[in-house]
C-alpha cells in the first residue's frame, strides 16, 4: 500500500514513526507493506516511487526542519497540492494544521486525492467540521474510502467503534470531553482551587495548552468533533456554525467550589442530542463515567439497544493519533483483500 | 394495601415526630421506618422511607396531608415525585438581582427553588451561584431551559447538569 504522507509536524511524524516500529510486524500479522511515497511539509516535498526509509525521514526532519533536505529525493519548493501529482499512490494521508475558516489547504488537497480515485485518511477536524457532506459524498462519488478516526478524541476509538461494534444500534445522543487541554485545566482547578489564568499559564508552560489558547479553551475544538461525531455516527447535517459554544474561560474557583460541595465537577461537555448540539461547562457526577481527569477524552454513547456505552483515551499525542490513523489504513487495507 | 414512601426530612429534633403525626391521625398504620442520618444532603436534609398501610383513601388523605404540612416527598412506591435540579451560574449574580432570579424559576408550573448559594468572588462580577430546584418529575427539560433562558437575560454562565 503506497502512503503519500501530506502535513510532517506532530501527527505526520508519528505516523512515520508507527511504521518504523510496526512495519516488520504488520507484514508478519497481515500480509501488509506499507510503503511511504511522498512526504510534504512546508519547505517541499521528499518523494520516491520505490518508497523512502522512515527512519531518514525522520532524521532529516529532525536536523534541519525541512523534509526536502531528504537525501537525493527532496525537492526544494515542491509544494502541495502539485505534489499529489508528482507520484502513484493509493492513499492520501492528510495531516496539515486544522484551519476552521475555511479547512484549507487541507480540504483541496483531499478533494483532489479524490478525484484521482485515491483513498484519504485524515486527522484534521476543519474541513469535517465544515464541510462533511461535500467531502463523504466527493469520497463516495469517486468510489474511495474516507475515514477520519483521528479527528475525534486522538487514539480514543469513537467512529469506527460507533459504525462496526454498535452497528445494530442506534445512537440517540452523544456526550462527551473532546479536549485534553481544558479537561487538564479544569481538572487542575478542582484539584488546587487554582484560578483559571493561573491553571492556563501553568499548563501553557507545560506544553499542555498552546501559546494561543482560544481555540481549545472558548470550545471551538470541541465543537468541531462534536460537529463530526454528530454527522458521522447520528446522520445529522450540522457544520461548525449550529453549535451553540461556550468555552471554560470565565470558570472560577467559587463555581467549582459550590459543585464540589455537592459531589460534582465541573467539565467542558460536548453534547449532541435530538434537539442540542452544544459545548459549554456542565456539572458531572464525581466517580461517573464522564468525569475522567488530566487530559484524558471521554464519550458516552446513548444506544437504543445496549444502553450507555463509554470509551475513554489520550485525546492527543504524536503516536498516540498515529494510532487511529494506522488503524484507518488497515481497515481500507483489509477491506480490499 | 401498603405503600411504601420517600420523605426528605430535615436532620433535627421533632421532624421525624411531625412527618408521623398524620399518618396515626388519618387512621393509617406505619409498618417500617428506616431512618438514614448518615447519608446526609449539604442542605442538612436525610431521606427517610417509611411504610404505610391502610385503604386506599385513607393513604392519599395521608398524602396529601403531608403535602399540606411543607413535608418533602421524594418518592411513593418507588416512583418518583420530585426531581432535583442543580445548576450554577456565574456572573453578576447580586447586581442582577437574586430575589427576581428566583422569582423566574419559581414562577414555573410545580417547580421551587429549595436551596440557593452564593459564593462572592473578588471580582464581583464574577461571583457564583449553585441553585437547587425542585420540581414535579417530568419538568426538567423544562427547567433546564427556563435556567438558560435567565441566564442569557442576565449575562450569567449557565452551568447545568448533563
Ligand atoms: N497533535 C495531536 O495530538 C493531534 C490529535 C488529533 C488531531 N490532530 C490534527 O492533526 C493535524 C496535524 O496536527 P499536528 O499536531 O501534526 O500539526 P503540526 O505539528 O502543526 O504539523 C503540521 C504539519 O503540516 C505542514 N504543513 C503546513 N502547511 C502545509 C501545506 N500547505 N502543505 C503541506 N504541509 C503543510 C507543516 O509543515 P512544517 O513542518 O514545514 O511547518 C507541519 O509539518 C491537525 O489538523 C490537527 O488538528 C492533531
Amino acid at each position: 500500500m503506497k502512503i503519500f504522507i501530506m502535513g510532517f509536524g506532530a501527527v505526520g511524524k508519528g505516523v512515520v514513526k508507527v511504521f518504523s516500529i510496526k512495519g516488520n510486524n504488520l507484514k508478519q500479522k497481515y500480509g501488509l507493506d506499507f510503503e511511504i511515497v511522498a512526504v510534504t511539509d512546508t519547505s517541499g516535498t521528499a518523494l520516491c516511487d520505490k518508497g523512502l526509509d522512515p527512519d531518514l525521514l525522520l532524521n532529516t526532519k529532525e536536523k534541519t526542519g525541512r523534509v526536502c533536505d531528504y537525501p537525493e529525493y527532496g525537492i526544494p519548493g515542491l509544494s502541495s497540492p502539485e505534489a499529489l501529482s508528482k507520484v502513484e499512490y493509493d492513499c492520501l494521508v492528510e495531516v496539515t494544521p486544522t484551519n476552521i475558516e475555511d479547512g484549507e489547504p487541507a480540504k483541496t488537497h483531499m478533494l483532489k486525492a479524490m478525484s484521482d480515485k485515491k483513498d484519504v485518511v485524515t486527522s484534521n477536524k476543519g474541513p469535517l467540521a465544515l464541510c462533511f457532506k461535500e467531502l463523504v459524498g466527493t469520497a463516495k462519488n469517486n468510489n474511495v474510502q474516507f475515514k477520519f478516526e483521528a479527528s475525534v478524541g486522538g487514539a480514543m476509538p469513537i467512529i469506527n467503534f460507533a459504525h462496526e461494534n454498535l452497528s445494530g444500534c442506534d445512537i440517540e445522543s452523544i456526550f462527551g470531553i473532546l479536549n485534553g487541554t481544558t479537561n487538564y485545566i479544569l481538572s487542575r482547578m478542582a484539584k488546587e482551587g487554582s484560578s483559571y489564568e493561573q491553571t492556563l499559564k501553568e499548563a501553557q508552560e507545560m506544553g499542555i495548552a498552546e501559546t494561543d489558547p482560544t481555540q481549545d479553551v472558548e470550545g471551538t475544538d470541541a465543537a468541531c468533533k462534536i460537529v463530526i461525531l454528530a454527522n458521522s455516527i447520528m446522520n445529522m447535517d450540522v457544520s461548525l456554525g449550529d453549535v451553540e459554544i461556550n468555552g471554560i474561560s470565565k470558570i472560577t474557583p467559587e463555581s467549582i467550589f459550590l459543585a464540589k460541595k455537592e459531589g460534582y465537577l465541573i467539565k467542558l461537555i460536548a453534547e449532541a442530542s435530538l434537539d442540542t448540539l452544544e459545548v459549554s461547562p456542565r456539572l458531572v457526577k464525581e466517580g461517573s463515567p464522564l468525569s475522567v481527569e488530566g487530559t484524558m477524552n471521554v464519550a458516552t454513547l446513548k444506544t437504543d439497544l445496549a444502553e450507555d456505552i463509554t470509551v475513554v483515551g489520550k485525546g492527543a499525542g504524536s503516536v498516540e493519533t498515529a494510532s487511529a490513523i494506522l488503524s484507518d489504513l488497515i481497515s481500507i487495507w483489509k477491506s480490499k483483500k | 394495601m401498603r405503600m411504601n414512601l420517600v420523605l426528605e426530612l430535615l436532620d433535627v429534633p421533632g421532624q421525624l415526630v411531625d412527618a408521623l403525626e398524620p399518618i396515626g391521625r388519618l387512621g393509617a398504620n406505619i409498618v417500617a421506618v428506616i431512618h438514614q442520618r448518615d447519608v446526609k444532603t449539604e442542605q442538612g436534609t436525610v431521606p427517610v422511607q417509611i411504610t404505610i398501610e391502610g385503604d386506599k383513601d385513607t393513604l392519599n388523605h395521608v398524602l396529601s396531608a403531608l403535602e399540606d404540612e411543607n413535608i418533602c416527598i421524594i418518592a411513593v412506591d418507588g416512583v418518583l415525585r420530585k426531581e432535583r435540579i442543580m445548576s450554577i451560574l456565574i456572573g453578576n449574580i447580586v447586581d442582577q438581582d437574586v430575589k427576581s432570579t428566583v422569582d423566574m424559576l419559581n414562577a414555573l408550573d410545580g417547580v421551587n427553588v429549595a436551596d440557593f448559594n452564593l459564593k462572592m468572588s473578588d471580582y464581583p462580577k464574577n461571583s457564583a451561584a449553585r441553585i437547587l430546584i425542585e420540581a414535579e418529575s417530568g419538568k426538567r427539560k423544562e427547567v433546564l431551559k427556563k435556567i438558560k433562558e435567565v441566564g442569557k437575560s442576565k449575562e450569567f454562565l449557565v452551568i447545568n447538569e448533563v
